[in-house]
């Protein structure tokens, strides 16, 4: 994996993990921990969800193309099989570069990881060599959800194709939470495993970084499937700094609902001088991948010590 | 009332008046919304299936049922038949929707069955079990791959993949939620 991004001009980066602040991310939990001083001054950290927010102040400042492994915490266990609370994250970002560009960058890395492995046993039975196939959002919800997403654009009209469709749908709920019951319930499950998919053109209501393509109600937004499971996650990222700041501070009000409070990162909104070319970031599960790739079912078969192995839950309450 | 993210397999919901049960759960966070809770249901009356998905704040509601330990006794063409152990009397689950349970019900052997408003409707089995292998290949000399493995039938029917070691008359302890052999049962 170093060596293909290495070979590629990227700049390997190491960035830290025990964070002062963070981006608030509404739908991530995070761990806090506390750091304690040789005279007892004590001061809140948190470990970092993703290495975004210092990948983005490197680019900010011209490091060029960039990527890393890094460790990656996220907090809230549903003893779920695709989920570790610690697990490891390829981040790499692309300055010049849209979403669409990078879905060739992935397909490169699948490449170099299956003619590397052919000798060392990959040992699953799916294809997983490119090119990916690909299918839109809208496509998507047409073909295996029968609605007309680009027509279902409040939480209104949203609900009730999802009625009309035969999915139990919440009687409050807002857009985006009526547009995940209905994905999660018609569209993922039934989504082509036989071949490594990529879902293109997320709606640009889901708030996010990702840009939104103009004139449009998509964003340039991508996920990777394979066998089902959500592997990678890109955007063409916003560089605007208005934009950001808006996002950012919807963020940090819909972030009040969760749990775990932390300092907001303040500097995030103005990463970007204005003017700054397109630059695409791309986020993949070292350990799912890993997981399809030897063809295992759950991340415990590729991890060692995996959380419940070494927290059984009887330990987990309060 | 029960939290969405509290719902396990096995766990009893009401939904419009009607009793199901989870058969299957899956958490999922799409990363940039809200989390949810992904739940195949089975309704205990039909037996028909419903997939829903619920934030997993959601609350749904909860069906109050009672466990019974109960022994049983034998299967007609239709029926599994059992005896509440406390007060002797006897009562029939149809086989149509546990069959997959079947072989891993031991005539005289104590289970649990859950009961919903006086009505029988699911069967607990032990986590772990031993059956009595009834039938097993004689091992071939040179079969001495570790790992290697053949199929043996217990007494109720049941067929486990063991160790070539196992043989005809071993009491083998068999995981009944995955079906897979654990371990040779000493005496």
């Amino acid at each position: 994996m170093r060596e293909y991004f290495s070979g590629r001009g990227y700049l390997a980066v190491d960035t830290p993990v025990l964070c002062p602040f963070l981006i608030p991310e509404p739908a991530i939990e995070v761990f806090q921990t506390r750091y304690v001083g040789p005279g007892g001054q004590s001061r809140d950290l948190w470990l970092a969800p993703s290495p975004e927010l210092w990948m983005k102040r490197l680019l900010g400042s011209g490091s060029g193309n960039i990527f890393q492994v890094s460790r990656s915490f996220r907090n809230g266990d549903f003893g779920s099989p695709l989920h570790n609370p610690e697990f490891r994250l390829l981040e790499w970002y692309t300055v010049e570069s849209g979403y669409l560009e990078s879905i060739g960058v992935l397909e490169g890395l699948f490449d170099r990881l299956l003619s590397a492995g052919s000798s060392g046993g990959w040992a699953s039975s799916r294809e997983l060599s490119p090119p990916f196939d690909r299918l839109t959002m809208q496509e998507a919800f047409e073909r295996f959800a029968g609605i007309d997403l680009e027509r279902c654009q409040s939480a209104e009209s949203m609900v009730s194709a999802g009625r009309r469709t035969g999915v139990r749908m919440p009687t409050e709920c807002t857009w985006e939470e009526a547009f995940h019951v209905v994905f999660l319930t018609s569209v993922e499950p039934a989504l082509p495993r036989d071949r490594p998919l990529v879902l293109l053109d997320y709606p640009a209501l889901i708030p996010t970084t990702a840009r939104r393509r103009p004139g449009t109600p998509w964003a340039e937004r991508w996920e990777l499937y394979v066998g089902g499971v959500e592997i990678a996650n890109c955007y063409t990222e916003e560089t605007d700094q208005q934009a950001l700041g808006a996002l950012l501070r919807e963020e940090q009000e819909r972030k009040k609902a969760c749990r775990v409070h932390h300092r907001i990162d303040s500097g995030l909104a103005t990463v970007f001088p204005p003017g700054f070319p397109p630059v695409s970031g791309t986020a993949l599960g070292v350990d799912r991948l890993e997981m399809v790739f030897f063809g295992e079912e759950s991340l415990e078969g590729v991890i060692f010590f995996g959380f419940s192995g070494i927290v059984p839950r009887q330990s987990r309450t309060s | 009332m029960i939290k969405a993210s509290d719902v396990a397999k096995g766990t009893f919901i009401l939904i419009n008046n009607q009793p199901y049960i989870c058969v299957e759960r899956e958490y999922v966070n799409p990363g940039k919304g809200s989390a949810f809770v992904r739940l195949k249901l089975k309704n205990i009356k039909t037996g028909s299936v419903l997939r829903q998905t619920n934030k997993v704040q959601d609350n749904l509601e909860d069906v109050s049922v009672e466990f019974k330990e109960v022994q049983y006794l034998y299967a007609d063409a239709e029926n599994f038949v059992f005896m509440d152990t406390k007060t002797y009397e006897q009562f029939s689950i149809p086989i149509e929707g546990e069959k997959e349970k079947r072989d891993y019900l031991k005539d005289g052997e104590n289970y649990q069955v859950v009961f919903w408003e006086q009505t029988p409707i699911d069967i607990r089995l032990p986590t772990k079990m031993v059956f009595t292998v009834t039938e097993a290949e004689k091992a071939e000399r040179g079969d001495t791959v570790s790992g290697a493995t053949k199929v043996v039938t217990c007494e109720t029917g049941l067929k486990v993949k063991v160790p070539l070691f196992i043989k005809t008359g071993d009491r083998i302890l068999v995981n009944t939620e995955t079906g897979e052999y654990q371990e040779r049962v000493n005496s």
